[in-house]
């Protein structure tokens, strides 16, 4: 079923005219696109990676393209069941005060040590981990790793900082509530997750209240601990003096025990269903379809990937093709993958004005089922596996880029050959591959429809979709 | 080893280890390869090969921001923007998108004060598709009511987004360029009021089109993993032939000297926490004051150590953030017109502007009276060096720095010696800044409350 007609330019006359002014300039002009030039060398990075006695795996990965270093701590664990019930945001409060002050430097001295080495050093958790991510010019780089280590071993919590982070904290989240991408996406997480941790966005103001002192050090002393953590470096650096440089800053760091594997089952959602956040005075309808998906390290990440680039993961793809370029509905319409340890989940999303609320949901499922049930071209494909490639070699050309990619590797336990194996298993892809994920992953039947808009002005577009409850800003239900 | 051999070879190490040692505290200078000529038709190309990834950024940089676009057509530049992926020649509507990511690459525009760019970030051996694809669209761009009509659409969701359904809707952009500015190319809305886009015709984006997307007003720049002659080779293929047009006229951007402080009070109807704006006009860029305002600039607000978010944030805890900038688009280098200070603020509930307005102005009186250290000074610096490396790390970063320095200044080799009229910058040079231009006369504060507190104030009686 093809929906987009053919474009016939209305004022025929005056565009036709504009092409005749340049034809003379046009003649000398090339009228096909150019072919490739030969292939260059891709010039991976030479990554090696090592072990401090503690237990700190230590990747380095040489990128001179300014004198800079650019480093990821990451802790693999951040927080078990027990914690989460007991101390919901835990690891989130402990990421936005560790760097808040340390056994021997005040907030204040962290913060110039920073502006000194023109570092940056900042932290942040999710379900599955918690990171610090530090950089500097590479001159300083000594300077750099002695405050990263402090912080990971030393942060104190010094009482007055959580006291206003805490208050901060709750006062950023109630600011928040006033914008319709932050609640778009934490609804979106609350019904694709359900009971699985997942699900968790931001505290409420009763847990943080609730988080003292003795808490953090706590959690921090059970996950800030080097048997469990890489950390990755790259930049502007000689491997064999920045590794040195490394055993003399994280060499005294004791290890822990290692925390406990945490695995909650993964949701299932049983059918389709509408969660709608009233936003009195919206004049857009800010929309997130999408379902459970798969964990990072799962076979077919490469295939759902693939399908993701060419439904809405470009910006050639179809959904924007179709609700922007065609219907002028929306001005960034997207599709994304996001996958952790344990789960994940695959969204479609758009904004649009609400008068075309319920056409974006009509074309939205149209798209999805259309990538369920019909191959993808030969030319779509092979255009979405040249984006993946280069895109990935543009990745990969930047400090942060290739830093957070070895990141993942790490973090997920992916192969330690994934960087130089990408290519062959992107180029492996075939359309069955494709269809065959998008018919398991795009599954429109059980999706989670939120939408964050003004309900008495869209209502009548929503019903037909399928059962809805309705949510206020605050997350509380209103009705069903 | 004879007894000299050894204590030549022991001052040799010496003198190694010296200069080792020199070299760990030195600042590691820039040194970014710059090719940079015209075509006969006036395009200015600049040509910068490394071969650190195998990528390539191809940019055009025009000179046409949104300051210059007609009255009774705010946010045209912008919507024009939108209109060079509409299609030329050669390419279809929208294929632009498609030819560079079927390649690889990576694309998008961006609509600034006083400039407007195109770009895609591509595999290296892709580098000619890049320039036939910017080449077809600067000669023969493919302009139709229908394609018109479909991207004020998708430019008007654009606005709904980004300012119109959102809290604070850019307050800190929009409505302080607004009211700090009385020359109209300076303080218009440069996103664009929703009728103003959709009034745009067909006429509006031919006349220009021709009258500022011609070769003489652009630059060209190519930096990444290429070989120059071969690149030059392709640029004059492609480009050479692109007749030139007209110069347009030179933009009257003429901004009068502030007398009065402005204040201005404003209520949100979407959002929760009440916050402020405050901008300050600044010397011009040629100006010998403008070195010591940048690092001021950085000393007052760059960071979670300034002044400013010390005082603000974690002193007096009076706000739940600070944020802003000397540009509040870009930086230092990428604009020309007239500028100001942007600060931005989140505040409590329970306390006012005023009280937060009185703080930063505390802090400028304490700078004023006992300037700053020279560590301070030395840091701000670091600070400004480590910011021009961020930026020219990635190849578009380069390509932008190196685009804008051939825009604006018809230099792009400048970009190896930026930093030196900052680093020259005294201490006193940053105190007698702060006394110039760090004055209430010079700025504009705006007060946004949510609308719901307002009644309450109201309510109660007022303030």
């Amino acid at each position: 079923m093809i929906r987009t007609k053919p474009k016939q330019p209305l004022f025929a006359l005056a565009a036709a005219t504009l092409v005749l002014t340049s034809v003379i300039a046009a003649s000398a002009q090339q009228k096909t696109p150019p072919a490739p030039g030969a292939a260059r060398p891709l010039n991976l990075p030479k990554i090696t990676e090592r072990k401090l006695s503690n237990g700190l795996t230590v990747v380095l990965a040489p990128l001179p393209n300014v004198p800079k270093v650019t480093t990821i701590l990451t802790f693999r664990a951040a927080g078990t069941a027990d914690d989460r019930e007991k101390h919901p945001g835990i690891a989130q409060i402990a990421a936005g005060v560790a760097n808040e002050g340390t056994d021997t430097r005040t907030s204040k001295q962290i913060k110039e040590e920073l502006r000194s080495i023109g570092g940056s050093l900042g932290l942040g958790s999710d379900a599955d981990s918690t990171s610090i991510s530090a950089s500097a010019l590479s001159e300083f780089s000594t300077r750099m790793f002695a405050l990263l280590s402090d912080v990971a071993q030393h942060a104190s919590f010094p009482e007055a900082e959580l006291k206003l982070a805490k208050e901060n904290t709750i006062q950023r989240i109630h600011a928040g509530r006033a914008d319709p991408g932050f609640l778009v996406g934490e609804r979106f997480q609350k019904a694709v997750f359900g009971n699985h941790p997942y699900a968790f966005v931001v505290p409420d103001e009763k847990s943080i209240n609730a988080l003292s002192r003795e808490d953090l050090k706590g959690f921090v002393a059970t996950y800030y601990v080097p048997n469990i953590a890489h950390l990755i470096v790259v930049g502007d650096i000689d491997p064999e003096k920045t590794f040195a440089e490394i055993e003399k800053a994280f060499g005294s760091w004791k290890s822990g025990a290692t925390p406990a594997e945490d695995n909650p089952p993964v949701p299932t959602r049983a059918k389709r269903q509408i969660y709608f956040v009233n936003r009195p005075g919206s004049i857009q309808s800010a929309i997130y379809i999408g379902n459970v998906s798969i964990p990072r390290k799962d076979k077919d990440y490469f295939s759902l990937r693939t399908a993701d680039t060419i439904l809405g993961g470009s910006f050639y793809s179809r959904l924007t093709r179709n609700i922007r370029e065609d219907k002028g509905y929306t001005y960034s319409p997207f599709t994304a993958s996001n996958t952790q340890a344990t789960s994940g989940s695959y969204v479609a999303g758009a904004f649009v004005r609400n008068e075309v609320t319920g056409p974006t949901l009509l074309e939205i499922f149209y798209e999805l089922d259309r990538m369920r049930v019909l191959p993808v071209t030969d030319e779509e494909l092979k255009a979405a596996k040249e984006y993946s490639n280069g895109n990935f070699s543009i990745e990969l050309a930047s400090q942060s880029g290739l830093a957070g990619r070895i990141n993942t590797i790490y973090t997920y336990n992916l192969s330690k050959d994934f960087i130089s194996d990408f290519r062959a298993k992107i180029d492996a892809l075939t359309p069955g591959d494709i269809e065959k994920a998008a018919a398991k992953y795009f599954d429109t039947y059980h999706a989670a429809i939120v939408i964050v808009g003004d309900w008495e002005k869209v209502k009548d577009q929503v019903t037909p979709f399928g059962e809805v409850t309705i949510y206020d800003a605050e997350g509380n239900v209103i009705s069903k | 080893m004879s007894k000299l051999a050894m204590q030549l070879s022991r001052l040799l190490v010496a003198l190694v280890t010296a200069a080792l040692a020199l070299s760990t505290i030195q600042a590691k200078p820039l040194n970014v390869p710059v090719v940079y000529y015209k075509l006969p038709n006036g395009l200015k190309v600049v040509i910068s090969e490394d071969h650190v990834a195998p990528v390539v950024t191809v940019a055009v940089y025009y000179n046409v921001g949104f300051r210059v676009e007609p009255k009774g057509r705010t946010g045209f530049a912008h919507l024009f923007e939108h209109m060079m992926f509409q299609g030329s020649a050669n390419v279809k509507k929208f294929e632009h998108a498609k030819f560079v990511e079927a390649n690889g690459g990576n694309l998008n525009g961006h609509t600034d004060f006083d400039y407007t760019n195109y770009f895609e970030t591509l595999p290296s051996n892709r580098v000619e598709m890049g320039l036939w694809l910017e080449s077809d669209r600067m000669r023969s761009l493919d302009i139709s009511a229908e394609n018109l009509k479909n991207q004020q659409n998708v430019v008007s969701e654009e606005i709904r987004v980004n300012v119109l359904n959102q809290p604070y809707q850019l307050f800190e952009w929009i409505d302080l360029w607004e009211n700090a500015f009385t020359n109209w190319n300076n303080s218009h809305n440069g996103y664009g009021d929703l009728a103003e886009v959709n009034a745009a015709t067909i006429d509006d984006v031919r006349s220009f089109f021709k009258t500022y997307y011609a070769p003489n007003n652009a630059v060209l720049t190519i930096a990444g993993d290429v070989d120059v002659n071969e690149v030059k080779q392709m640029v004059e293929k492609h480009f050479a032939r692109i007749p030139a047009q007209p110069s347009p006229p030179a933009p009257n951007l003429a901004e009068p000297p502030q007398t009065k402080e402005k204040k201005v009070a404003q209520t949100d109807k979407l959002a929760n926490m009440p916050a402020l704006a405050t901008g300050y006009h600044l010397p011009a860029q040629n100006s010998p004051d403008f070195p010591a305002m940048a690092l001021l600039v950085q000393i007052l607000q760059g960071d979670d150590s300034s002044r400013w978010f010390q005082r603000l944030v974690k002193d007096k805890e009076l706000t739940l953030d600070l944020s802003g900038g000397l540009n509040y688009f870009g930086n230092e280098f990428d604009y020309s017109g007239p500028m100001i200070m942007t600060t931005r603020a989140t505040y409590k509930p329970g306390h006012t502007a005023d009280e937060v307005v009185k703080e930063m102005d505390g802090v400028v009186a304490e700078l004023v009276q006992k300037g700053v250290s020279d560590k301070e000074l030395a840091d701000a610096k670091v600070r400004f060096r480590s910011s021009l490396y961020n930026q020219v790390e990635s190849s578009f970063g380069k390509a932008h720095l190196l685009s804008c320095l051939a825009l604006f200044r018809d230099d792009p080799n400048q970009i190896n010696h930026l930093l030196d009229p900052f680093d020259k910058v005294t201490a006193d040079q940053i105190k007698a800044a702060a006394r110039k231009y760090l004055v209430a006369e010079n700025r504009t504060v705006i007060d946004r409350v949510p609308q719901a507190k307002e009644q309450k104030a109201d309510a109660k009686g007022g303030n």
